[in-house]
């Protein structure tokens, strides 16, 4: 297929472009497509580190294997290895940053604290073991792979010029010692050189893939560190949900229990008051009066503390929630918007606090005399604006504490919260939680 | 009167059943959910139903919705939301349909018994009752700069006008003569923008929309 077309123009070439053009195009782009390029400069660049990798890793074994009969030799290994991974961590991240891969890094090294847990952690540091596995495997394939770039590009480019170089220097230039003339051979140089060039990027492509499946497993955080993310970030959801739920729980436990008693104390106290008979002691009726208003204050406290807990109007949903909110705050509050979906308990009740206390700063800090809150869902995501028409420049100074702690509740779900607030207003400040944990 | 409750906690329906027959009232029925308010509302034809918000199933707004439904099918029957908060957006709702033979209070309420007794008279009679917590609610939202311009006086009348007092009423809560309490009215409405009108809610609406000027 290649030498058809190499034919040049005619016939041939139209009959490959309309048999196979994507697959033809694609042949001939490669050996200039940023990842042939790229993938060059990483054999290149892979090569050097992995031998400088190599020395340091041999020489300071070396070295402190020589010492080993002083006290100098085993906490000399006991650093040199964890060391290793400094060579590791680059080559990882040229990999990564050259080919695209996503090779998650290992454990970081976090010695105990004390010198012989030191040095005695130095010495079963895995990573940096793998790390000295791999340098050893590497540097061969390191040479292996300069070698593929010298046959592949180099020669390619030497044979796939020489037509030219043998028309324009003083005469055909030499060839490993050979003279190449006559123009059927110099054609046939041209096309091994053009086959060659065509070829290369598969090639160094095709023996990356070897370096690449090295470096994964003895450079990268190995299968565990992925899934120990997905872990984690299963068992954190679990850990909010659960939070809000037993909120919750608490919530109706004190509706339905303490709350409901203190309720009926009441009552009865009422009631009692109201049968007392004519001959009671004003002492009596002192004490009763007494117990009414302890009962009554009681109640009061606790539904201010439940709503500190998990506000009940957020059972009718967040819009009624916010609604409610919106009426107690002292400045004016427009809440617009609905969802076409309820986000879990724990986003509501995230995004619930979140408006409380950015209405709070509004109230305390902007100057605005008018608050608007909005609510959206794009992109899956649950969008919360809260917009004043006061001074801005919040973020800065006093207030930008509050913000900060508000930034990191809202991170615990991977929410973000972004604050636009220009000196002189308007401050419009965005919480974007997913819909669910 | 005779009054039907609806309140899924046992000790609390039977308690309010026991306080309101010391008052003379007749509790037709006492129910534990919606479902059962909606049938003895029907049975019995009573001048109040009293409703727990919070009823089962789900323990969120049943009682409010049910309020609602039996309103709309009967527009005379009073209908009295008893509840341990205030929600404000449920005020609203309640009130979205007009203010007439409507209440809203805290169940912690019924400990002054007069005070409870003289808002079941009211919503029966086609009055208003809102807690005292709802007006504090808005009124803590200080909207408006006229609301500023009131004397510490005329906001005390004006809290209790919309809890929905009369005028004599609030004369003898605040151990004045009615005619005081009047000029006192006459400058809220005259300071707010409003004209007075006679009947008891429609006061209490024309406040509470001015002070919650958002629908």
């Amino acid at each position: 297929m290649l030498a058809l077309w190499a034919r040049g123009g005619g016939v041939g070439e139209t009959a490959l472009v309309s048999l196979a053009p994507e697959f033809a195009q694609r042949v001939l782009r490669e050996p200039l497509s940023r990842r042939a390029v790229r993938e060059v400069g990483y054999l290149l660049l892979a090569g050097p580190l992995t031998v400088f990798g190599l020395v340091y890793a041999v020489a300071s074994l070396a070295v402190g294997a020589a010492l080993a009969v002083t006290a100098l030799g085993i906490p000399l290994i006991s650093w040199a290895v964890p060391g290793v991974r400094w060579f590791g961590s680059l080559r990882r991240r040229a990999t990564n940053g050259l080919l695209g891969d996503d090779i998650p890094p290992p454990d970081p090294f976090r010695p105990p604290p004390g010198f012989l847990a030191r040095v005695s952690a130095g010495l079963r540091d895995r990573t940096g073991w793998r790390t000295i596995g791999f340098l050893l495997l590497a540097v061969p394939l390191a040479f292996a792979g300069l070698y593929v770039v010298l046959v592949t590009w180099v020669w390619g480019l030497v044979a796939f010029t020489y037509p030219v170089a043998a028309a324009f220097g003083d005469g055909p230039p030499e060839l490993f010692g050979w003279v190449i003339t006559g123009g059927g051979s110099v054609f046939a140089l041209w096309l091994i050189g053009l086959a060659l060039l065509l070829v290369a990027p598969w090639a160094v492509h095709a023996f990356l893939l070897l370096d690449r499946q090295l470096v994964r497993s003895l450079l990268g955080g190995g299968p565990g560190a992925a899934e120990r993310i997905r872990d984690l970030e299963r068992s954190r959801a679990y850990a909010i949900e659960d939070v809000a739920a037993t909120l919750r729980r608490i919530e109706r436990d004190l509706h339905d229990g303490v709350q409901a008693r203190m309720v009926a104390l009441a009552m009865n106290l009422t009631m009692l008051n109201e049968t007392l008979g004519p001959n009671t002691s004003d002492e009596s009726r002192r004490m009763l009066t007494a117990a009414l208003g302890h009962a009554k204050d009681g109640i009061a406290e606790l539904r201010h503390m439940v709503g500190g807990i998990h506000p009940p109007a957020l059972d009718a949903g967040l819009a009624t929630a916010l609604d409610t909110l919106a009426a107690r705050s002292p400045i004016p509050v427009t809440v617009h918007g609905e969802l076409p979906e309820r986000p879990t308990e724990a986003i509501e009740t995230i995004a619930y606090f979140s408006v409380a206390e950015l209405l709070t700063n509004v109230t305390r800090h902007s100057g605005a005399d008018h608050a608007t809150v909005a609510l959206a869902e794009s992109d899956g995501k649950l969008v919360v604006t809260v917009t004043d028409n006061g001074h801005g420049g919040a973020g800065a100074g006093g207030s930008g504490t509050g913000l900060r702690g508000l930034t990191e509740r809202v991170g615990t779900v991977d929410g973000r919260l972004a604050v636009d607030s220009p000196t002189g207003g308007p401050t419009v400040i965005t919480v974007e939680l997913p819909l669910h944990t | 009167m005779r009054i039907v409750i609806a309140e899924d906690s046992a000790i609390l329906r039977e308690g309010l059943a026991q306080l309101l027959t010391l008052r003379g009232h007749e509790v037709v029925a006492a129910v534990v959910d919606a479902t059962a308010l909606v049938d003895a509302v029907a049975e019995h034809h009573p001048d109040v139903a009293v409703i727990d918000i919070r009823m089962p199933p789900t323990h969120t707004d049943e009682g409010l919705r049910a309020a609602l439904r039996l309103r709309r099918a009967d527009p005379t029957l009073g209908v009295l939301l008893f509840s341990q908060y205030v929600e404000t957006s449920f005020v609203r709702e309640l009130l979205a349909d007009g203010s007439s033979g409507v209440g809203y209070l805290l169940k912690e309420r019924v400990t002054d018994l007069d005070e409870f007794t003289s808002a079941l008279d009211r919503v029966a009679a086609g009055g208003t009752a809102l807690d005292p917590e709802v007006v504090t609610q808005l009124f803590g939202s200080r909207r408006d700069p006229g609301l500023a311009t009131l004397t510490p006086r005329e906001r005390e009348v004006l809290a209790l006008m919309a809890e929905g007092r009369t005028n004599a009423a609030i004369a003898r809560t605040l151990v004045v003569t009615e005619r005081a309490i009047e000029k006192h009215v006459a400058n809220i409405f005259s300071k707010l923008g409003l004209s007075a009108s006679d009947g008891d809610h429609r006061r209490v609406l024309s406040v509470l929309r001015y002070l919650d000027g958002r629908r």
